[in-house]
């Protein structure tokens, strides 16, 4: 009996490596500094991470299809600018559509390019990198746009209320979490997605449309970016156009981390919410610590090591492994 | 594509100006990365204007889109159509010192403007044209200070900081300018933090969001620029608390009005406009011969939410 549960332990810290350094960071920078732990900063840390985080959500799908996509800053500070701007043009009524669509047209351009014409997901969306930011300059002229009337429109709620005491964009981010995750572990064209990634050619002649599947991995990427462009124009009411430089390799970092294969076919939803806590709670976590902040770019990149290390060594079922 | 038609267009132009009067002079300016930010994109709009005004003034304008390799080609570029002077803003103040002293060895003088190289290429500079950070660091402190002393607590305020972007020189001149004035001025107010909001609204909102989990006490914020400072004045709102004094430097339009809302204290004020008028007289009074201070700074006044009338709104 005892044994059993010895193994049943052994194949839960296997299954949830991830989770087991999550809880592991969090009780040391609870101990740091038990400020950590209160509700608000919980809050805080949780709503300043959901924009990473919708955008996450979308690269996963991009990933475990097996491909990449580092087109994601430069396309979400594109909708928070066309948000912004319409937002005075046309009413946030109006605004918010009009920015999906457009985000969701850049979306299916790239889907195009790598599901359909079969090009290199990492040198198009590398490229549509520099294309959108020259875009997104020449739609605002390089200047920072703000909201002429920043106390007076309902715009502010998404990215700055509460609805029953849970600020509206942890909602909006758990929403969507359920609902990709549900879509990505319970449809039909979830498991056409892991098809895909895990193996194309066999995919391909088991029948699954491959290029159909590539294709929406990208229009899912691109509204969840633009989702994430409306949280963050909401949430300041204001941008300058580099907003979600370098965000791409943090979505990518934290997609990782929580499991994802580069090499597609594996990774989930849940894991990759994980990843995102994991890099939100470390950035608050190492400033409520205080240290000096040239050291923290070093100590978080020893904390993402460790938590990939306890990852796998949970897989291997020990902490260090003659075999890979 | 815009780099290449650009070099085009800057060929013309050179041979448009070899066929013009004697007095004529041309002027290359080699810009950092135009289209990045409010400040830069006004910058350069206001340098061509200022060009067009001045009838004795031709301009060979071009932006190196933050790429320090593309800057040293523009260099060598302009020194190949030999203009007669090249204002340069540094996309980094150590890298391009070896184009600067080729275009200072082919007898062209350089004025560098906005911010400086590194002092080991001074000697093959002209002139610098350009704001005084240490000072608007220095000044930002003496507003917090004074406003401290008019509320009656410049013997137990506590003030947090949030600096620009690490290793970036304008960054570290006005966090030292800040950080050297304060106890000079008021010598009893404890600054107990200091991070990097990296010119960034939303990177700044979040490190306030932090230091308001951390001290219950916190009765100022300066920041390195008020993007930056309207992203901790959001944080302070979201969180509900009050009476925090803000100030920051570089007054965006944001900034102004949460000044004229009562939110924001105060802020240093520094026009892309007369930074780049000041850049285009430095080169025009270098070529003339003119006596020219090596530092040239223009005026960067204090502003704050009782004089702010004098001042209008920045256009970024």
């Amino acid at each position: 009996m005892a044994e059993l549960t010895k193994q049943d332990i052994g194949r839960f810290l296997a299954r949830q490596g991830i989770l087991v350094a999550f809880v592991v960071f969090m009780i040391a920078f609870a101990l740091a500094n038990p400020r950590f732990l209160a509700v608000d900063n919980i809050f805080g840390v949780i709503r300043s991470s959901a924009i990473l985080g919708v955008m996450a959500l979308g690269v996963t799908f991009v990933v475990i299809g097996g491909n990449l996509d580092l087109s994601v800053g430069s396309m979400m500070s594109f909708s928070t600018i066309v948000v912004l701007d319409l937002h005075d043009k046309l009413g946030p009524t109006l605004a918010i559509p009009a920015m999906f669509a457009m985000t969701l047209a850049l979306g299916a351009f790239i889907g195009f390019l790598v599901g359909y014409l079969k090009l290199n997901s990492l040198i198009v969306t590398l490229g549509m990198l520099s294309a959108i930011h020259g875009l997104t300059l020449t739609y605002s002229g390089g200047k920072n746009m703000d909201i002429a009337d920043k106390e007076g429109t309902w715009f502010a709620v998404i990215g700055q209320g509460s609805i029953a005491g849970i600020p509206v964009p942890i909602l909006l981010f758990a929403g969507l979490a359920i609902v990709l995750s549900m879509m990505l572990g319970k449809t039909p064209f979830g498991r056409k997605v892991y098809a895909v990634g895990g193996n194309g050619t066999a995919a391909t002649f088991s029948g699954v449309p491959r290029a159909r599947v590539v294709f929406m991995t990208y229009m899912i990427s691109a509204f969840c970016v633009a989702t994430a462009g409306m949280m963050q124009a909401s949430r300041s009411l204001g941008s300058q156009n580099t907003v979600g430089q370098g965000m791409e390799l943090e979505v990518l970092a934290a997609v990782i981390l929580g499991g994802a294969s580069l090499l597609g076919g594996s990774g989930t939803i849940f894991k990759t919410v994980i990843g995102v806590l994991i890099l939100g709670f470390i950035q608050n976590g190492l400033l409520l610590v205080g240290l000096e902040f040239y050291v923290q770019y070093v100590v978080t990149w020893v904390i993402i090591i460790l938590a990939v290390w306890l990852d796998i060594a949970a897989k291997r079922g020990r902490l260090l492994s003659p075999i890979a | 594509m815009s780099l290449s038609t650009k070099i085009a267009l800057a060929g013309t132009t050179a041979l448009m100006t070899t066929a013009a009067a004697a007095e004529t002079v041309t002027i290359g300016i080699t810009q950092n990365n135009v289209g990045v930010d409010s400040y830069q994109t006004t910058y350069e709009k206001a340098f061509i204007a200022a060009a067009d005004a001045n009838a004795n003034v031709e301009t060979v304008v071009l932006d190196a889109g933050g790429d320090v390799a593309r800057q040293i080609a523009q260099m060598e570029d302009l020194i190949q159509q030999e203009v007669d002077a090249i204002i340069i803003w540094p996309t980094n103040g150590e890298a391009v010192i070896p184009a600067v002293r080729k275009a200072h060895q082919a007898g062209i003088p350089v004025i560098v403007t906005n911010s400086n190289i590194a002092e080991q290429g001074f000697d093959f500079v002209a002139s610098f044209s350009g704001p005084d950070n240490i000072t608007q660091g220095r000044r930002s402190a003496e507003i917090m200070c004074d406003k401290f002393t008019a509320m009656g607590i410049e013997n137990e305020a506590k003030v947090v900081h949030i600096t620009g972007q690490p290793g970036y020189t304008t960054a570290i001149e006005r966090a030292k300018g800040f950080n050297d004035r304060l106890p000079e001025v008021c010598p009893n107010v404890e600054q107990i933090d200091q991070q990097p909001g990296d010119w960034n609204r939303e990177k700044s909102q979040q490190v306030m969001e932090a230091f308001l989990v951390k001290y219950d006490d916190i009765d100022g914020v300066y920041a390195g620029d008020d993007n930056m400072g309207v992203g901790a004045l959001n944080a302070a709102k979201a969180a509900g608390r009050e009476g925090i004094i803000f100030v920051g430097a570089t007054n965006f339009a944001v900034g102004y009005e949460a000044m004229a809302a009562g939110e924001y204290w105060g802020s240093i004020y520094q026009s892309p406009v007369d930074d780049a008028k000041a850049a285009l007289q430095t080169a025009i009074d270098v070529l003339d011969g003119k006596d020219v201070p090596f530092l040239n700074y223009f005026d960067t006044p204090k502003i704050t939410q009782d004089n702010m009338d004098q001042y209008d709104k920045p256009v970024f």
